[in-house]
């Protein structure tokens, strides 16, 4: 991969609909994402392994990023589950929860665990601000992308 | 009999399992991609939920959700449908290890039939016949040459871990041989991560003639006769039919006898299909065995009047069938209707269909997840909808199909409707003597 092939391809992105363009071949990864306004991040990646020429044009979901945008703008950011499992507020049955509403979380703080196959899985946040609801109650299910907490972002 | 089928797939089979079970009393679970979160078998299904983004690695194929998505709904079944994880032995070991059942044969079945060369050594082993060839994987271009010469040019080269017709290349003549056999190997390489490779007679333009199979614990195995599937485009089916227009009684028994022979010999448990070629002169061999329910069962299910995935379920938690076949009866056509552009090459043409009409009527079964107004993810196959038709003939059959194909209304995308009433019109294919190169001659005719 060359630097105006990069730069070619930063061209089309830039003049299409298409949002996410992952090429790989022999061995090096290239990913391009197109931010839905303003931004656009290129970042450039070894693959461990030679592997065959694969293309992935990935769409973004239209109605996840109207909500998001809508939250963002008031400075809410939701935090959501990047797994299917059972949410749990403490890191065992008898200990204090992690966290509360009202209490100030930074970015990488653990909230809550998601549990699935037996295995615990921390989730962080994503995020520094404070906790200004909790969607779900402890033990009860949660899906891909359901939204776990609401944070005001300082 | 379980209690929640929890169904590890999308688009029209997983709204075909989520019918079955609710004839059978029981719960359903669907799990969807957020480029799914609209479709149909969502709707239906009992609970759902959320396991992924779009793409079918990060949702359908990823088996940690589906397993954990399992274990939140308390689900104590999984059917894995066809594609995606069906024939997936990992994935059928994991749901042992978690308690649930896989309806499906276990992972060391899956394994063994996964292994072409072995799949077709274990046949022979047991008297079913296979393509002449190599016993098991071939080592050397030298070894390749001499079994070519005892079985007679042309031959092809294939992968043993393969499939879907990577790593094959077919030799006509013996200085051919270098190139493709170390191009075989190493397209095996590159697809399956295994370059072994195996010699075998090709046979110029067979007929593609499978058998259904249906095993139960109690080690009982039977056929439900044939489907022809020789209508095909790249190794793609298009069209299928049951009984086979190739076959008279005699050869059905012998073949059908074949195909229970090699089933009983793997102590193959739930439904399964062996594929046989049949040439020219009414030889048969042994091709393959998928180990999963197909996407062309309901013509199947038409001409034996029997719900194939019901007794799959049956199967699957420890009980008989409960449709044992009988003699089929009349004739039964399936046309997959894709969400492809004939004219630009079949090209995928996903979008949201702006008008719908299903076909109706005597002898007409429509199977199919979309509706109007509904936007065709493009992240998944094109495949939108079945229309199976029967008739008390062939000719009568066909009759129908072509109504039914004109009646069938899609509009905002392209579709395969107008491909399919061609190809009605072809002599060849409504004489029924056809085989897997027709389309190919078909195609180029225009």
């Amino acid at each position: 991969m060359d630097l105006n092939l990069i730069k070619k391809l930063i061209k089309i992105l830039e003049s299409s609909d298409v949002t996410d363009l992952e090429i790989e071949e022999n061995g090096t990864r290239v990913k391009l994402a197109k931010k839905v306004r303003v931004t656009q991040a290129v970042s450039y990646t070894q693959a461990a392994a030679a592997s065959p020429v694969t293309h992935q044009i990935s769409e973004s979901v239209s109605k996840a990023e109207d909500k998001k945008v809508v939250d963002e703008h008031a400075g809410m950011h939701e935090i959501k589950s990047p797994i299917v499992g059972t949410f749990y507020r403490a890191p065992a049955p008898d200990a204090d929860s992690y966290v509360q509403v009202g209490d100030v979380v930074s970015a990488g703080s653990v909230l809550c665990i998601v549990e699935a196959m037996k295995l615990m899985n921390e989730i962080e946040s994503d995020v520094s601000g404070k906790i200004v609801k909790i969607f779900v109650e402890n033990g009860k299910p949660v899906e891909y992308n359901q939204p776990l907490f609401l944070v005001q972002i300082s | 009999m379980f209690n929640k089928i929890l169904i590890a797939n999308r688009g029209e089979i997983a709204l075909r399992i989520i019918r079955t079970c609710k004839e059978l009393g029981i719960k359903t679970v669907a799990v969807y991609s957020e480029a799914d979160r609209d479709s149909l078998h969502v709707t239906f299904a009992d609970e759902a939920v959320c396991i992924g983004p779009a793409l079918g690695k990060d949702s359908y194929l990823k088996m940690p959700s589906i397993i954990s998505a399992a274990q939140i709904t308390g689900a104590d079944a999984i059917h894995p449908g066809y594609g995606f994880l069906a024939e997936n032995a990992d994935f059928s070991e994991i749901c042992q290890e978690s308690g649930i059942t896989f309806i499906g044969p276990s992972p060391e079945m899956i394994r063994a039939m996964g292994d072409k060369s072995f799949a077709k050594d274990t046949m022979k082993k047991n008297g079913v016949p296979v393509v002449p060839g190599s016993d098991g994987v071939v080592k050397d271009v030298a070894e390749a040459i001499k079994i070519a010469h005892e079985v007679g040019f042309p031959v092809i080269v294939k992968a043993s871990a393969g499939g879907g017709g990577k790593g094959m290349r077919i030799v006509w003549e013996e200085k051919d041989f270098d190139n493709a056999f170390q191009t075989a190997q190493a397209e095996a390489e590159a697809a399956f991560s295994n370059s072994d490779v195996y010699i075998e007679k090709y046979l110029e333009n067979p007929r593609h003639v499978e058998f259904q199979i249906m095993g139960d614990k109690f080690g009982n195995v039977f056929h439900y006769g044939e489907r022809d599937c020789s209508v095909q485009r790249r190794h793609q089916k298009l069209i299928e039919e049951s009984p086979s227009p190739a076959l008279d009684e005699v050869l059905r028994t012998k073949m059908g006898d074949a195909a229970v022979l090699g089933a009983k010999s793997v102590n193959y448990l739930g439904a399964g299909t062996i594929e046989f070629l049949l040439d020219k002169h009414k030889n048969f061999y042994f091709m393959e065995m998928n180990t999963r329910i197909q996407v062309e069962h309901p013509v199947t299910e038409t001409v034996y009047s029997v719900d194939l995935i019901r007794q799959q379920i049956l199967a699957a938690s420890g009980q008989k069938a409960d449709t044992p076949p009988q003699v089929p009866f009349g004739h039964s056509i399936e046309f997959r209707i894709n969400a492809e552009d004939p004219e630009h090459n079949f090209r995928p043409s996903p979008g949201k269909i702006t008008s719908l009409n299903f076909p109706g009527g005597f002898g007409v079964r429509v199977d199919s997840h979309i509706y109007q107004s509904y936007s065709i993810p493009p992240h998944y196959d094109s495949l939108i909808a079945k229309l199976i038709v029967w008739g008390r003939t062939r000719e009568r059959a066909l009759a129908r199909g072509k109504r039914a194909l004109e009646e069938f209304v899609v509009e905002g995308i392209k579709t395969t409707i107008p491909f399919h009433l061609k190809v009605l019109q072809d002599p060849r294919f409504i004489s029924g003597h056809f085989d897997t190169g027709f389309l190919d001659k078909f195609n180029s005719d225009k």
